[in-house]
């Protein structure tokens, strides 16, 4: 039972660190259907911007972490209006393959730029501290990541639900001529995405960089974080997160009883079976893909 | 001044001429209407008003102003509003919420006072009421009641036709282009349709441009007329002297053909 | 037919001609010249270990400044296969076909040196020194690779013996990466509990893949070890540590040479390191030893670049090489591969910056005496300013 306990409890904390990746695709995929795969390597590069003004330039936190959050937006900003807005004639593939591209570009460039050696993050928290409750165990850095991605989510939901900006956002999304002539700027409204969700990506990968931090970090949480997207259907903002700790549950259960040499093998095993049996995600309302 | 003018107007897709040096002049309080055959280039001028295309040649002017080369929300924002032949709404959404869509950009509250909408006292949330007010009274006139609060993808296509009139009205244009109105509707909704436009003209003062198949139904409404052809004008006039040119003959009334197809 | 038959017979003759050809002047040798090729990951998941390969290009570069060897100097190539075993294949290949090497040294990995083995071996070009502790090399044992790396198996060995005869441990358990590298010492590991009648407690396999390390340490901790094993990666080693520290589980942890570089390890887990017990198979780095010293100062003191670490694996490059340079040495004037074989198999007892490392002419049968050229690690324990404790004396330790 205690077990038990303790696989749920490590299965939420490692969700999170997938819900803060979901969400930043989730937001990217709402107004222009694209996944992202890009995001995980936006997310490395701001970490090791953090890193760069934390260890070499002798940043204070305080200082660093707000920088890395602007920094952030700003290459959302960046990518969209220098890369995605001047692809001619832009179908889902070719934006896909953009987003690819994009990756390989900022991966090589944090490889090149800070080498391959594992580093670790400088943070006031230690991630090996850790609250017990009762007998089961959480390190501090994990109910922060918790928190965060609650926190995170609730302001992304209200947002999109209540502000103009959130509305303009949904229809763009819906219908993008017609969002434009109800005197949306869809391409600002982009620009706007990309920067919201770089920034939801690089609160993810400044914290997953105080343990490690090296050129492939991100891989791993991008795939999950997609595969929970994918289990919330991609557009809900909800449905992201509570697929991420459905994802971080069922992993930790799976190696826990079932096998741990497989345990990364289900986060695919999950996607293939959600869209062979329900396509639209397993919290999806009424989303029908438009013709 | 003149109110929205067409000048020499020329596009061509691949080679292909779509609109071929049209020129013509809309009146303020006008119902305009452009008629032609399928693929005469009608929906490829309204696109080329509104700013979805840029034309080749060419300008357009409204209240003075060069259009052309702007945006689709600038164009929007200085008042021109459209329907589409093939409904173009937020299907996901409600009524409201396509309406309220409508009034997108008459919205002052921007990111940051849109979140600190907190009660009915605050900026955004008197602002929110005011839209919310514009947006019953076009829900009255178009008689949308039972739809109000229903997801519109899932809607018959006359009430979704109404909806997307709806929305461009919500917008308070001083200028509306609309694509077929009438299009696969019955002939009680026809009616409704046609009721609705002249009221638009008579009661809210707003200039529209037509485009339409119906031929009984344009001779009733319209002021003026304009006849192209393969991207070309045809004639222009009164419906009674449109009607009465060869070409128009020979087209609409030659031949039994084209109601709503698209 | 009688065509046919003269082509064949052109063909013979021209293979005879080549091979004379070949032995008057061996491939990737000329009077002023010797080529060597590597290849290690300079990029991709395992660039950490590419200082192995720019460590043995300073030495060289040291080396031919002080002259080369018997008058010729030795042109390094090498190249990034970013630990991809098919782009290793296509280096190799393209090197070895277009320039042409005379011997191959290091190389980092066994995916990777795997994917070219038998290409090396049938065209009997020698290699000497892959970076990795593994099996393969040895079995089944080739006339012309000469292996440095002590197994993982003998690391193993040695610590385990230490846990048990010296600290007294009993309860061992293992975590080991799910390849070749964890399962040689998941091995080593049993083999020696077996000789002291005890078993492991725990195996927990972990996939290189895995960023989430609780399901794994929950199955160590509810094994009730008091020594783990960490036959992982380092990065896995440092999340299995810390999140073993969050759950209140700290046994005694032991660790490979692959995690031995104290200073790093140190560094990247925020000093958890402090205490774990490690094999490891060179010098330390700062240890009092002439010749290490040397390399220090004119090797990575010369030729390193500018943000290059005096680490373990930068050296171990040096080293991976030093019998390769002392064969050719030997060789004198007569450089040949054939040659450079035999020298190597007469090394006995050699001593450069790390264990002693002796071969001897190929026999299947005592493929380990024969062809696995170090037999003996040391034990270090990481202190606290990330400087290395010594536990033990080079450890000979006997496979299988």
């Amino acid at each position: 039972m205690l077990d038990f306990l303790q696989m749920l409890v490590s299965g939420v904390a490692v969700g999170s660190s997938y819900a803060l990746v979901g969400l930043a695709m989730v937001i990217i995929y709402k107004t222009s259907e694209v996944p992202n795969f890009a995001q995980g390597e936006m997310a490395l590069i701001s970490s090791f911007f953090t890193f760069m003004l934390l260890e070499q330039c002798g940043f204070p936190y305080y200082a660093a972490f707000p920088l890395a959050l602007l920094f952030a937006v700003l290459l959302g900003f960046f990518l969209e209006f220098t890369v995605l807005r001047r692809a001619k004639d832009p179908n889902i593939l070719g934006m896909i393959a953009i987003t690819i591209g994009i990756e390989m570009i900022l991966l090589g460039l944090v490889s090149w730029k800070f080498g391959a050696d594992p580093k670790t993050l400088p943070f006031p928290i230690s991630p090996y501290d850790s609250i017990a409750l009762g007998e089961v165990f959480i390190s501090a850095l994990e109910a922060l990541t918790v928190g965060v991605a609650l926190v995170i989510m609730l302001i992304l939901f209200i947002f999109f639900r209540f502000s103009k900006l959130g509305v303009a956002m949904k229809a763009t999304q819906q219908n993008d001529t017609a969002a434009r002539l109800m005197g949306i700027r869809t391409n600002r409204i982009l620009m706007f995405t990309w920067g919201v969700s770089s920034l939801v990506g690089c609160v993810a990968g400044l914290l997953i960089s105080p343990i490690t931090m090296q050129p492939y970090m991100m891989w791993d949480p991008l795939l999950k974080g997609f595969a929970a997207a994918v289990m919330g259907g991609m557009t809900s903002l909800p449905g992201a997160v509570l697929g991420a700790y459905l994802l971080g549950i069922i992993e930790n259960l799976f190696g826990g009883y079932v096998s741990i040499e497989f345990k990364s093998v289900v986060a695919f095993a999950i996607i293939v079976l959600v869209l062979c049996i329900k396509p639209s995600g397993l919290f999806a309302r009424h989303y029908v893909k438009k013709v | 001044m003149s109110f929205f003018k067409v000048c020499n107007l020329s596009i061509s897709f691949g080679g292909l001429a779509a609109l071929n040096d049209v020129s013509f002049e809309v009146q303020k309080g006008q119902i305009f209407a452009i008629i032609g055959p399928n693929g005469a280039g009608k929906t490829t001028l309204f696109n080329c008003i509104n700013g979805i295309y840029t034309p080749d040649e060419g300008e357009v002017f409204f209240k003075d102003q060069k259009i052309n080369g702007l945006r689709p929300d600038r164009i929007a924002r200085l008042g021109i509003a459209r329907t589409f032949q093939n409904i173009e709404l937020f299907n996901h959404m409600n009524t409201m919420e396509n309406l309220m869509l409508g009034r997108h950009l008459h919205m002052k509250s921007n990111l940051f006072r849109g979140v600190g909408m907190w009660g009915p006292h605050s900026f955004a949330g008197q602002e929110e009421i005011a839209h919310r007010r514009k947006v019953e009274e076009i829900i009255d006139f178009l008689g949308l009641q039972s739809a109000r609060n229903q997801p519109v993808g899932g809607l018959p296509y006359g009430t979704q036709k109404q909806i997307e009139l709806g929305r461009a009205l919500a917008s308070e244009p001083e200028f509306l282009l609309l694509d077929e109105p009438c299009a696969g509707m019955n002939a009680e909704e026809k009616q409704d349709m046609i009721f609705w436009i002249k009221d638009i003209q008579d009661e809210l003062g707003i200039t529209i441009l037509l485009i339409e198949h119906d031929m009984n139904m344009v001779m009733d409404i319209s002021d003026h007329i304009l006849a192209i052809n393969f991207g070309g004008m045809i004639t222009e006039g009164t419906p009674s002297d449109v009607q009465k040119h060869p070409e128009v003959l020979k087209a609409y009334l030659g031949e039994e053909d084209g109601e709503g197809s698209a | 037919m009688k065509k046919k038959a003269l082509l064949r017979a052109a063909a013979v003759v021209a293979m005879v001609c080549g091979l004379v050809w070949n032995a008057m002047a061996e491939e990737g040798v000329s009077d002023t010249e010797i080529h060597i090729g590597q290849w290690g990951p300079q990029t991709g998941p395992a660039a950490a270990w590419g200082s192995v390969a720019r460590g043995t290009d300073a030495y060289f570069k040291m080396i031919n400044a002080e002259g080369g060897i018997n008058g010729r100097k030795l042109i390094h190539h090498m190249f990034d296969d970013a630990y991809n075993p098919a782009k290793t294949k296509a280096g190799v290949k393209e090197l070895q076909e277009g320039t042409g090497m005379f011997a191959w040294v290091s190389g980092v990995g066994t995916a990777p040196g795997l994917a070219v083995r038998d290409y090396l071996m049938e065209r009997q070009i020698p290699w000497i020194g892959p970076s990795s502790g593994s099996l393969h090399w040895i079995d089944p044992a080739s006339k012309y690779l000469f292996p440095i790396y002590p197994l993982y198996y003998i690391e193993a060995k040695a610590l385990v013996r230490h846990a048990v005869k010296d600290l007294g441990l009993k309860q061992v358990a293992i975590a080991y990466q799910n390849d070749d590298y964890g399962k040689n010492g998941v091995q080593g590991a049993k083999a020696e509990l077996a000789q002291h009648g005890l078993q492991v407690v725990a195996e927990v396999p972990v996939e290189v893949k895995d960023t989430d390390m609780k399901p794994h340490v929950m199955q160590l901790r509810k094994s009730d070890a008091d020594t783990v094993l960490l036959w992982v990666s380092p990065v896995h080693a440092v999340k299995i540590v810390g999140t073993s520290k969050a759950m209140n589980f700290t046994p005694q942890w032991m660790s490979t040479s692959t995690c031995s570089d104290f200073p790093l390890m140190m560094h990247i887990s925020k000093g958890l390191w402090e205490g774990v017990i490690a094999a490891t198979f060179a010098e330390l780095p700062d240890a009092d030893h002439p010749l290490l010293q040397k390399y220090q100062k004119d090797a990575y003191g010369k030729f390193a670049a500018k943000d290059e670490r005096w680490g373990l694996f930068y050296y171990a490059g040096i080293l991976f090489a030093e019998p390769l340079v002392e064969a050719i040495r030997r060789c004198g004037q007569d450089l040949t591969r054939e040659r450079v074989v035999s020298e190597l198999e007469g090394l006995k007892n050699f001593r450069g910056i790390g264990g002693e490392i002796s071969y001897g002419p190929l026999d299947t049968a005592k493929a380990y005496e024969t062809r696995q050229g170090m037999k003996e690690v040391f034990l270090v324990k990481c202190l606290k300013d990330g400087k290395a404790e010594k536990l033990s004396d080079w450890m000979a330790i006997q496979y299988p």
